[in-house]
């Protein structure tokens, strides 16, 4: 569905990305992680179209991302941002329902078919116990679901998402992972930035590893998240171990005994 | 739609209807409402009264709607647009330019008194300009922060512009200080006949903003993602509130609060921020406002015409602080 | 001649003058509003009577004794006065003044005939004379008032002692606005004899502001003060006006030769030249 490759990013005088790689199919679950500055936001609004390309080649069911405007690049891919803008006199039905714009023709009323991929939306994503609610209202996990939830109206086969969990809590964050897999389980195309290593691991289909400004592996959790691969990328000694019952857990060397004065991811 | 907001549309509907019955039924003479519809019909015999309703009082009635409307529109659209709780065409800069210019025909060049609202509109669309090119050039342009300060920095311009026109022409300050203070005039049908087109463009743009504001208001990347352009929505509504701006100034002056307060008095009273209800709401509402305004000024000390700007706000401010209560 | 034929030949005589004379005053308007107390005066000096008058708010112009009882129109800007009170009153013809530039063309949107005979100074006050007398259809009569109030002129201007400067300010309050020559108070300052102090400026307005260190420099010897103010008022302006540090300087202020001058036969055109003429040589220019 989504083939970017040797994507280049230069914003403001600054190169960021330097020839990035990276698929999404659908019904896959792709995690991208990094350290910080390793430009994984920037890749997925590049990949998204939001922001725009340098160099390099980013496709959507083959069509170039350049080429797609507005609302048939919306019903491609619906890209759900890290803190989004939380807006006063907004219901959570309100919001989804924004989220078919790319459906609803610039003259014509939403229908009864749009309300109802709302209706879905909201289901799908699970917030429907507070769907009347003021958006104002709703707590950070809450809200993360419901932006989901708009994503999802847009109906897209893609569904991407910058670092959702970064600012939840414990329950909030499974919540969503949970959600998230249930998504690409049903045949949804997920992109998921994410910071922790342990829940990439367990969600993802694919992990794709980035480090200053390109993309340094891809492949499943096991084989990508080695301890080589730590120590390089993050400069850490840790390791990634799965196990029963999908659980993971990331295994950190905190104070150590190497020598830290190379800095910290 | 929700009861609520049934019930709001119906409520400023009602206060529109009974603002046109009133501001044509009310003056130095007061005529039955009976005799105003047979003027409007052409069923009524020649004679002052008739004179005075179809010429001085339907013109004035219509200037009242259409410039409520504009500027209750305009506030909605920039706030929006801005996604800031104190935007107002003011901020954009429209209303000191389009100050300037009328101020400029009125003491510099007063035997050209028929080029009063194309001096309006030419500076306030000319300031608006000025703001918007200032604000968008450069890295992170288009930001709603650049726009305001922008927009702070060329009104200020403006403005000094107009007290220096003062200062020289210090015998005509009087004729000026009307139009800096903002109201309507019996002038019959001159000055629309010019500006009209404007306000049509700017209903118009208005109309089509609604559900890209709507986008809007859920960030600028998510309204990315839905295929809307951040910066050309908020360059939109810009341009639509700097029309609707200076062809109200051009009509009735500086004529401020309407444009900031009505919407936010919409928003709070229909409990939404939707677009589709809060703009032609607040235009009903602008309308509203000002013809009841205007009317009160009119009467309330005859012969004389007070400006409108206090009466609107007697009757704005306690309906804003009675909603903000409950809102918060 | 018998007495009979006398009399029917008198009889004769006045019809045939009835006759002449009423087709051209059957031309001349008969309701006729002036907002003006140039124009409003002129009339009432004509013997004709306007069914309004026009009075500025806060204004204090003085109107003939005949047009005490005349219905009076407030007068405020953008439109001058209440439209909808004037197109009530029907009038045939509004003599109006250049002020009022949105309102006249709303007056002609209602089919309104307005006129504005409106003197700038002296100058053309003779030939606005004769114009408002024109509309009224009383030319002898206009020509009658133009040579009264040239000879008031000639008496009021006989016999100049002296040609002091004098500084002649508008309004009160820290920077002095000046008459200059252009004005009707700065001409007929210039006509009781004053030499005008205007520091070589000059504007189509027919005032300016002159800084402190020019009204130093030009040194009047009188100093009179226009204050758009009630007469209560007046003494504490002048004492104001005694008070200010840089008039002091002058020989204006050395002298106490500070004055404050009431009503607006300065500021705005009127028939009253020659008594004005009087006062001013009279009591402020001591040049009779």
């Amino acid at each position: 569905m989504l083939e970017a490759a040797d994507v280049r990013v230069t914003i403001g005088g600054t190169p960021i990305l330097h020839g990035a790689d990276i698929t999404v199919e659908q019904g896959e679950l792709v995690a991208v992680v990094g350290p910080n500055g390793a430009g994984k936001s920037t890749l997925a609004r590049a990949a998204a179209g939001i922001q725009k390309l340098t160099g390099g080649e980013v496709r959507w069911d083959g069509q170039d991302v350049r080429k797609l405007r507005g609302r048939a690049l919306a019903r491609l891919r619906a890209f759900v941002p890290q803190r989004p803008r939380v807006p006063a006199g907004l219901t959570v039905r309100d919001a989804v329902r924004i989220g078919r714009s790319a459906h609803v023709g610039p003259l014509q009323r939403p229908t009864a078919a749009d309300r109802d991929a709302a209706e879905r939306a909201i289901e799908r994503a699970g917030v429907e116990r507070f769907a009347d609610r003021m958006l104002t209202t709703l707590s950070g996990g809450e809200l993360q679901r419901v932006q989901i939830a708009v994503g999802l109206a847009q109906e897209a086969p893609v569904l991407m998402a910058d670092e959702p969990t970064s600012h939840l809590d414990l329950g909030a964050t499974v919540s969503v992972a949970r959600l998230l897999r249930r998504l690409a389980d049903d045949g949804l195309g997920v992109f998921l930035v994410v910071h922790d290593l342990a829940l990439a691991a367990a969600v993802a289909d694919r992990v794709v590893v980035m480090s200053e400004g390109r993309t340094v592996a891809s492949g499943p959790a096991e084989s990508v998240l080695d301890s080589e691969r730590l120590a390089e990328v993050w400069d850490v000694d840790a390791s990634v171990e799965a196990g029963s019952q999908g659980q993971t857990a990331l295994r950190v060397s905190w104070l150590g005994d190497k020598d830290t004065t190379g800095g910290s991811s | 739609m929700s009861g609520r907001r049934v019930l709001v549309v119906a409520i400023t509907v009602a206060a529109l209807l009974a603002g046109v019955g009133a501001s044509l039924a009310l003056g130095t003479i007061d005529v039955p409402l009976r005799e105003v519809i047979d003027s409007l019909l052409g069923r009524a015999e020649e004679g002052p009264a008739k004179q005075i309703i179809l010429q001085l009082r339907l013109p004035r009635t219509v200037d009242a709607i259409l410039v409520g409307a504009a500027l209750g529109v305009a506030g909605a659209l920039l706030q929006g647009a801005l996604g800031n709780p104190l935007a107002s065409p003011d901020v954009i800069g429209v209303t000191a330019g389009s100050g300037f210019g009328a101020i400029l025909i009125l003491l510099a060049f007063p035997g050209s008194i028929a080029l009063l609202p194309v001096g309006a509109l030419v500076f306030g669309l000319t300031a608006a300009t000025l703001v918007f090119v200032v604000a968008w050039i450069g890295p992170d342009g288009g930001g709603a922060g650049r726009l305001i300060l922008a927009g702070i920095a060329i009104a200020a311009l403006f403005a000094a512009g107009t007290t220096g026109l003062m200062t020289a022409y210090p015998d005509r300050v009087q004729s000026a200080v009307f139009f800096l203070a903002g109201g309507l005039v019996s002038d019959g049908w001159d000055e629309m006949k010019v500006v009209w087109p404007y306000f049509a463009v700017g209903f118009v743009l208005a109309v089509s903003l609604i559900r890209p504001l709507d986008r809007l208001a859920l960030g600028d990347d998510v309204a990315a993602s839905l295929g809307t352009r951040p910066r050309l929505i908020r360059l939109g509504a810009g341009g639509a509130a700097a029309l609707l701006a200076a062809a109200s100034a051009a009509i009735a002056g500086l004529l401020g609060f309407l444009g900031l307060v009505v919407p936010h008095v919409i928003r709070m009273a229909g409990g939404t921020a939707s677009h589709g209800f809060v703009v032609p709401v607040s235009a009903i509402g602008g309308a509203a406002l000002l013809l009841a305004g205007d009317t009160l000024a009119r009467t309330v000390k005859p012969p004389l015409e007070l400006p409108v700007g206090p009466f609107m706000v007697v009757i704005g401010v306690p309906m804003f602080l009675w909603l903000l209560r409950k809102a918060v | 001649m018998s007495r009979a034929a006398t009399r029917a030949a008198c009889l004769a005589f006045v019809l045939l003058a009835a006759a002449l004379a009423a087709p051209a005053t059957a031309d001349a308007p008969k309701r006729i509003v002036a907002l003006t107390p140039f124009s409003a005066n002129t009339l009432a000096a004509l013997g004709v009577k306007p069914i309004a008058i026009g009075q500025t708010l806060g204004g204090d112009a003085n109107f003939a004794p005949s047009l005490r009882r005349v219905r009076t129109l407030a007068l405020a800007h953008p439109n001058g006065p209440n439209m909808e009170q004037l197109a009530s009153l029907r009038p045939g013809l509004v003599l109006s003044s250049p002020t009022w530039t949105r309102g006249n063309r709303t007056m002609r949107n209602l089919d309104m005939r307005v006129e504005v005979p409106e003197p700038l100074t002296v100058l053309d006050m003779y030939e606005r004379i004769e114009d408002i007398a024109a509309m009224v259809d009383r030319e002898r009569g206009g020509r009658r008032l133009v040579a009264r109030i040239k000879r008031e002129i000639s008496r009021a201007t006989r016999a100049l002692k002296s040609r002091p400067r004098v500084m002649l300010v508008l309004g009160v309050g820290r920077t002095p606005y000046v008459f200059l020559p252009n004005s009707w108070g700065g001409y007929i300052m210039q006509l009781a004899g004053a030499r005008l102090v205007d520091a070589n400026a000059e504007s189509r307005s027919g005032f300016a502001r002159i800084s402190d260190e020019a009204i130093v420099d030009a040194d009047p010897d009188v100093i009179i003060g226009v204050p758009h103010a009630r007469a209560e008022d007046l003494d504490g302006i002048r004492d104001y006006m005694r008070s200010n540090e840089i008039w002091k300087l002058t020989q204006a202020g050395q002298e106490n030769r500070i004055y404050v001058w009431g009503d607006d036969a300065l500021l705005q055109a009127n028939l009253d030249v020659g008594s004005t003429i009087s006062r001013v040589r009279t009591r402020f220019l001591k040049n009779r």
